[in-house]
C-alpha cells in the first residue's frame, strides 16, 4: 500500500462534537512532513486534543478534508495509516483495580500487526525490554498498571506507543503527571526518536517549557482556531 | 424414569452451555461498554420469537435472525454517532417489546401458560431439544475460537478501546463480531429463561465476577462459571419445585450477585480490620 510522505494534511478542516450547538475546531490548515517536531499548544478548551484526534480521524470533520500519510480520515484504509502512528492519550490514568500489567500493556501495541494466532516473537519481547529500559521502567514491567503513579503510567504508555516504531508519534500532554526529571527524560528520547527514526511527533502540551526549544514547528491554538504558527504550511 | 432423567440431563447441559456462554459475552459486552446495546438486542431477539409464533416458525431461529440483524445494524449506527447511543437503544427495546407484545397477541395461542408462549416469555424445559444442544455447542466453539484468534487485539480494546482504534485496530469489526455472537447467544438461550429474563444470565454472572476479582482473565473465567453455575442450579431448583424455569434461574443468579457483593465487603472488613491492628 503506497502513503504519502505528509504525516498529516488538514484542509479548511470544520469539527463539532455532535450534540453541540458551536463547531470545536475551524477552519483549521496545517501540514506536517516526516521528520519534524511539531508541537501544539493552547489554553484549556483551545482544540488541541480535537486537532490530535481529528489527525488521527478518530473524530472526523464535518467540512473540510483530513488526511493521514496521504490517506483521507473517512476511508476504510485509514485503519493501515494509523498502524504506521503511535498515539498517547490525555487520559491515559487506569484505576487501582486495572491488572494489567505494565509488559501487557506495552505488548498490546503489537495488536494491530498480528494476524490470527498469532503471538508475539522474541524479537518484539527484546523491543519491551529495550523501550522500557530507554523509559527507566524495567523494573515496573511485571506490576498491575493500576497500582503505579500517574508519571509511571504516563511513560508505560509512551513505551506502549515507541515500541511500535511509528512513522508518527503523537502525544497528548506527555507531560502532565510527570516530574522535572520525567520530562527531560521523555522530550530527550522524543528527540533522539525524531533524529534516529526520520519520524515526526505531534506533541500537544500547555506546558511548552520541555520541548520548545527543540520544535520544528509551533502551533498556538485559541478557541478552536490556529492563531500563530512557526514553520507550518 | 429413564426418559425423564434422559430429558433433565439434555437440559441441564444446555443450561450449563447457555450460562456459561451468557456470563462470557456479558463479561465483553461489558467491559466494551455496549450493554445498553446487548439490552437492546436481547429484546430484538424476544420480538422475533414472538414473530415467529404467527409465522409458524421455530421461536429460536426467528429469534436468532431478527437479534443477529438488529445487533449488525445498530452496531453499524452506532459506529458512525458518538452521542445519544443509550437513547437509540432504549427506543429499540421499547419497539421490539411493543413487536413481541403485539405480535403474541395477534398469534393463534391465546393463552399465556401455553407450551409456545412459555418458550418465548418465560422459557421451559420442554423447548430442549438435541438440536438446540448442537447449536449451542456450535456457537460455543465458534465463539472460542473468536477469542483465542483474535485474543491480542480483543485484549487490546478490553484495554483502552480508543488507544486500540488509534493504533489500527479494527476496532469496528471486532465490535460487530461481539454484538453478533452476543445476538446468537441471546437467542439460543431464549428457550431456558425467556425473553424477559435473559439478561439476568447477561449481566448478574458478570457483575458478580467483578465482586470477586480485578483480574480481566479471572472475571471472565468468574463471569462464565458463575452464568452456567445460575442456569445449571435454577433449572434443578425449578424441576424439583414445579418452579418456571426462567425466573427461576434469574432468582438464582441474584441470590449468587448478593452472595458475591456480601463477601466482598466481609472480606474487605476483614483485611480492614487487620491492617488496622498494632
Amino acid at each position: 500500500m503506497h502513503f504519502s510522505k505528509e504525516v498529516v494534511k488538514l484542509r479548511d478542516v470544520w469539527v463539532a462534537y455532535s450534540g453541540s450547538d458551536r463547531p470545536a475546531m475551524c477552519n483549521i490548515n496545517l501540514t506536517v512532513p516526516l521528520g519534524k517536531l511539531v508541537l501544539i499548544t493552547g489554553p484549556n478548551g483551545a482544540g488541541k486534543t480535537t486537532l490530535i484526534e481529528t489527525c488521527l480521524g478518530l473524530l472526523k470533520p464535518y467540512r473540510g478534508s483530513a488526511y493521514l500519510f496521504g490517506v483521507d480520515t473517512r476511508s476504510w484504509r485509514i485503519r493501515h495509516a494509523r498502524r504506521m502512528c503511535g498515539f498517547v492519550p490525555q487520559d491515559f490514568m487506569k484505576p487501582p483495580f486495572e491488572a494489567y500489567t505494565v509488559r501487557h500493556v506495552i505488548r498490546l501495541g503489537f495488536a494491530p500487526y498480528k494476524s490470527i494466532f498469532e503471538s508475539l516473537t522474541e524479537d518484539e519481547d527484546r523491543r519491551i525490554r529495550r523501550v522500557s529500559e530507554l523509559l527507566e521502567i524495567e523494573d515496573l514491567l511485571d506490576r498491575p498498571i493500576g497500582t503505579l503513579s500517574g508519571g509511571q503510567q504516563q511513560r508505560a504508555v509512551i513505551a506502549r506507543a515507541l515500541v511500535r516504531k511509528p512513522r508518527a508519534l503523537f502525544l497528548d500532554e506527555p507531560f502532565s503527571s510527570l516530574d522535572r526529571e520525567g520530562r527531560r527524560l521523555i522530550s530527550r528520547v522524543v528527540r533522539e526518536y525524531v533524529r534516529a527514526e526520520d519520524a515526526s511527533v505531534i506533541i500537544v502540551s500547555h506546558d511548552v517549557n520541555p520541548i520548545i526549544d527543540y520544535a520544528d514547528i509551533v502551533v498556538r491554538m485559541e478557541n478552536g482556531r490556529i492563531v500563530s504558527g512557526e514553520g507550518y504550511a | 424414569m429413564k426418559v425423564m432423567l434422559e430429558f433433565l440431563g439434555l437440559a441441564l447441559l444446555a443450561a450449563v452451555l447457555s450460562g456459561n456462554l451468557c456470563g462470557a459475552i456479558g463479561f465483553y459486552v461489558q467491559r466494551l461498554r455496549i450493554t445498553t446495546l446487548s439490552f437492546s438486542v436481547a429484546h430484538a431477539a424476544l420480538a422475533g420469537a414472538s414473530i415467529g409464533l404467527i409465522l409458524n416458525f421455530d421461536p429460536v431461529y426467528s429469534a436468532m435472525i431478527v437479534a443477529v440483524a438488529s445487533a449488525l445494524i445498530l452496531g453499524m449506527i452506532f459506529a458512525r454517532i458518538e452521542y445519544g447511543r443509550e437513547l437509540i437503544s432504549m427506543a429499540v427495546f421499547s419497539a421490539s417489546s411493543a413487536v413481541a407484545i403485539f405480535a403474541i397477541y395477534m398469534s393463534n395461542v391465546r393463552v399465556l401458560a401455553t407450551a409456545s408462549i412459555a418458550v418465548v416469555l418465560w422459557g421451559s424445559l420442554l423447548a430442549i431439544t438435541v438440536e438446540k444442544l448442537i447449536l449451542l455447542l456450535l456457537t460455543l466453539f465458534m465463539f472460542i475460537l473468536y477469542i483465542i484468534a483474535y485474543r491480542i487485539q480483543i485484549d487490546s480494546m478490553l484495554y483502552d478501546v480508543k488507544m486500540a482504534e488509534a493504533e489500527g485496530v479494527n476496532v469496528q469489526m471486532h465490535m460487530l463480531i461481539m454484538l453478533f455472537f452476543a445476538g446468537l447467544i441471546i437467542s439460543s438461550s431464549l428457550r431456558l429463561t425467556g425473553g424477559f429474563l435473559v439478561f439476568t444470565l447477561l449481566y448478574n454472572p458478570v457483575a458478580a465476577s467483578f465482586q470477586i476479582s480485578r483480574k480481566a482473565h479471572l472475571q471472565l473465567l468468574a463471569s462464565s462459571i458463575l452464568g452456567a453455575a445460575s442456569a445449571s442450579f435454577g433449572l434443578l431448583v425449578s424441576y424439583t419445585l414445579d418452579w418456571p424455569v426462567g425466573a427461576t434461574i434469574a432468582i438464582v443468579s441474584s441470590i449468587i450477585l448478593l452472595s458475591a457483593y456480601m463477601m466482598k465487603v466481609l472480606v474487605e472488613a476483614f483485611r480492614r480490620r487487620c491492617l488496622s491492628r498494632p
